[in-house]
């Protein structure tokens, strides 16, 4: 593994000699800026509507590029009495940060003796836990809702976090890992009189790292795109999280298609800019191991 | 940390233990994660199995019995319940027997386009990976915008090369082309990743067998990359069906269901007769229904998996 330093980085970026069969390349490369050209219109073309004013998203032939460029749409959608936008991310980030916490938490507590303990009924307590991940959402769905209901939970953030704190699948990625881990660092931190909870997370939490934020990553986004849920369980305006928000935006501006495709730029924004920021590490990663292409 | 080591109580109880634990250590690191399974994930099972034999209703302390009715009413052709639940997971089935295997077939196309190097090769990547950041009802707002019927950009270039635009979402049949293209656009470049890791674990050295042997690019494709992308390509269509068995959010957005439930999926019908219909009890025995069926789905699947890594 190269280290992660500047020298090194040096070192493998230095280009070795091109690959020499670029003219077998060029069908290839022509078809793949075709393909791009596709898989973007539909962004660059929401992007475009956004910012036409009103009478311009109709015209026929279309503009490709907006001829009366104007932010009209998105002082509309950002200042709407029918809802804060904003606010709708604000709530989806909160809803999605308590609930990667508390989830990946849970699943730290409890990978961690079904890992490294040896006690009565682990391995039963494990593949009853792990058997309900057979059981499809759809199932549970409405008594959630029913229980949501009789907790007074309907319209609260609590019922976008808590009924999926329980989720067993990072339990059993944790625990895979630390499974992994040497027997004899924990050997040595218990004869210095260490104890579990110091184990756990003096040696096990900072050796499992790589693990845990790919469980807490996964948990952040699967909260964040969360859609259907979320759908029936709050209805109050100022309560709604993006995805579910924006549609209640879709079903005002049915026809306002500028309006709808400001929204939708807005709500996409977050998501990119996450995307972008993993995409520099990614990169660096790549660069830094000499996989460079 | 070192408050412990220092507490003279604490490392005598560690030398009795014997394995290094206090007895109950492990049970009190499991309860808290046990108190929220059995709340949130064993109990709206049993709950659910109560609510289905009952008449429920939301605002009354005491609910009615009705047996199995709700799960009788399913296999009567006489209710619209057993009419629509079973149209709409026709429906269903339609769209997964179509998706599954046009998500799969171009996600190894891609992979395969953006494997070997080329110019911008990163780029491409990040291009066809793009979509799937976006929320689903971004996605589906966003597609509903490219297929409508009459300033939509599919049909405004439909006009521009001369043909008369199509009232894609207004038309039965044809209201499911911006759902399979939307969710091919959306989910693409994630399966394409899958793929890209399986065949950068192809050893070179089977090409270069193959290549000494003659052989050109197809018959390298189809013996060697082809069964050596054999597990991926189970797995991700695996995982792709159940998805696409799942469908929820697209066809709510795009099409709201319509023409006349003709796009409606299963899950969007089930939680229409529990909110809309306020049949909670028969929903949740649609529910249980479709949740078995799943389980089927599974269960064969894993066996295919299963004998399937045992042959490789």
């Amino acid at each position: 593994m190269a280290v992660s330093s500047p020298t090194s980085r040096a070192v493998t970026a230095t280009p070795s000699k091109p690959p020499r069969r670029l003219p077998r390349d060029i069908p290839r490369f022509i078809l793949l800026c075709i393909l791009s050209v596709i898989f973007l219109a539909p962004v660059y073309w929401m992007i475009s509507t956004s910012l036409k004013p009103e009478a311009d998203v109709l015209a026929s032939p279309v503009q490709w590029i907006p001829r009366n460029p104007t932010l009209d749409n998105y002082r509309a959608v950002l200042t709407s009495p029918d809802g804060n936008i904003l606010r709708w991310t604000w709530n989806s980030f909160y809803i999605a940060l308590v609930f990667t916490i508390a989830h990946v938490f849970l699943c730290a507590i409890t990978a961690y003796p079904l890992a490294r303990m040896r006690f009565r009924g682990r391995n039963g307590w494990f593949w009853f836990i792990l058997s309900s991940l057979m059981i499809p959402g759809i199932v549970t769905f409405i008594p959630t809702y029913l229980m949501m209901f009789s907790f007074h939970w309907i319209d609260t953030p609590h019922a976008l976090i808590w009924p999926g704190v329980a989720g067993v699948f990072g339990i059993f990625l944790l625990r895979q890992f630390f499974m992994g881990i040497p027997k004899e660092l924990e050997e040595a931190a218990v004869l210095d009189g260490a104890g579990s909870w110091t184990i756990l997370w003096r040696i096990i939490l900072p050796l499992a790292l790589p693990a845990l934020v790919t469980l807490a990553v996964f948990s952040f986004m699967g909260s964040w795109n969360n859609y259907i849920w979320p759908l029936f369980v709050v209805s109050k305006v100022d309560q709604l999280t993006l995805p579910v928000g924006v549609t209640t935006f879709s079903q005002r501006y049915v026809t306002d298609y500028g309006k709808l495709m400001a929204t939708a730029t807005i709500a996409a924004v977050p998501a990119l800019i996450a995307y972008l920021l993993a995409q520099r590490f990614l990169v660096e990663g790549l660069a830094t191991t000499g996989m460079k292409e | 940390m070192s408050l412990t080591a220092q507490n003279p109580e604490f490392t005598a109880r560690k030398r009795r233990g014997g394995g290094g634990f206090h007895r109950v250590e492990p049970y009190l690191y499991l309860l808290p994660h046990a108190i929220l399974f059995f709340v949130f994930v064993v109990y709206p099972v049993v709950y659910g199995v109560y609510v289905s034999m009952h008449r429920f209703d939301l605002l009354q302390q005491t609910q009615t019995f009705v047996g199995f009715e709700y799960y009788r009413n399913l296999f009567d052709s006489s209710t619209p319940q057993s009419q629509f639940f079973w149209q709409t997971l026709l429906n269903t089935t339609f769209f997964t027997i179509v998706s599954v295997p046009l998500l799969v077939a171009t996600s190894l196309g891609l992979a395969l386009l953006v494997h070997r190097p080329i110019f911008g090769r990163s780029f491409f990547r990040a291009v066809f990976f793009l979509p799937g950041i976006l929320t689903v009802s971004v996605m589906g707002i966003l597609w509903r915008w490219m297929f409508d019927n009459q300033i939509g950009l599919v049909n405004a270039v439909m006009t521009a090369v001369g043909r008369e635009p199509v009232p894609w979402l207004a038309t039965q049949g044809l209201a499911w082309v911006p759902i399979v293209v939307g969710t091919v656009w959306w989910t693409i470049g994630f399966n394409m990743t899958l793929y890209l890791a399986a065949l950068g674990n192809i050893s070179q050295s089977l090409y270069e067998a193959a290549e000494i042997d003659g052989a050109t690019t197809w018959p390298k494709f189809r013996f060697i990359t082809l069964p050596m992308l054999a597990p991926i390509t189970l797995f991700v269509g695996v995982t792709t069906a159940l998805a696409s068995f799942q469908l929820f959010g697209q066809s709510q957005v795009i099409t709201n269901g319509g023409p006349t439930r003709t796009t409606q999926s299963v899950i969007q019908y089930i939680t229409e007769e529990g909110f809309s219909n306020n049949q909670l009890g028969s929903a949740t025995a649609m529910g249980f229904v479709f949740g078995v069926m799943m389980l089927l789905l599974t269960a064969v699947q894993f066996r295919i998996m299963a004998r399937d890594a045992r042959e490789a």
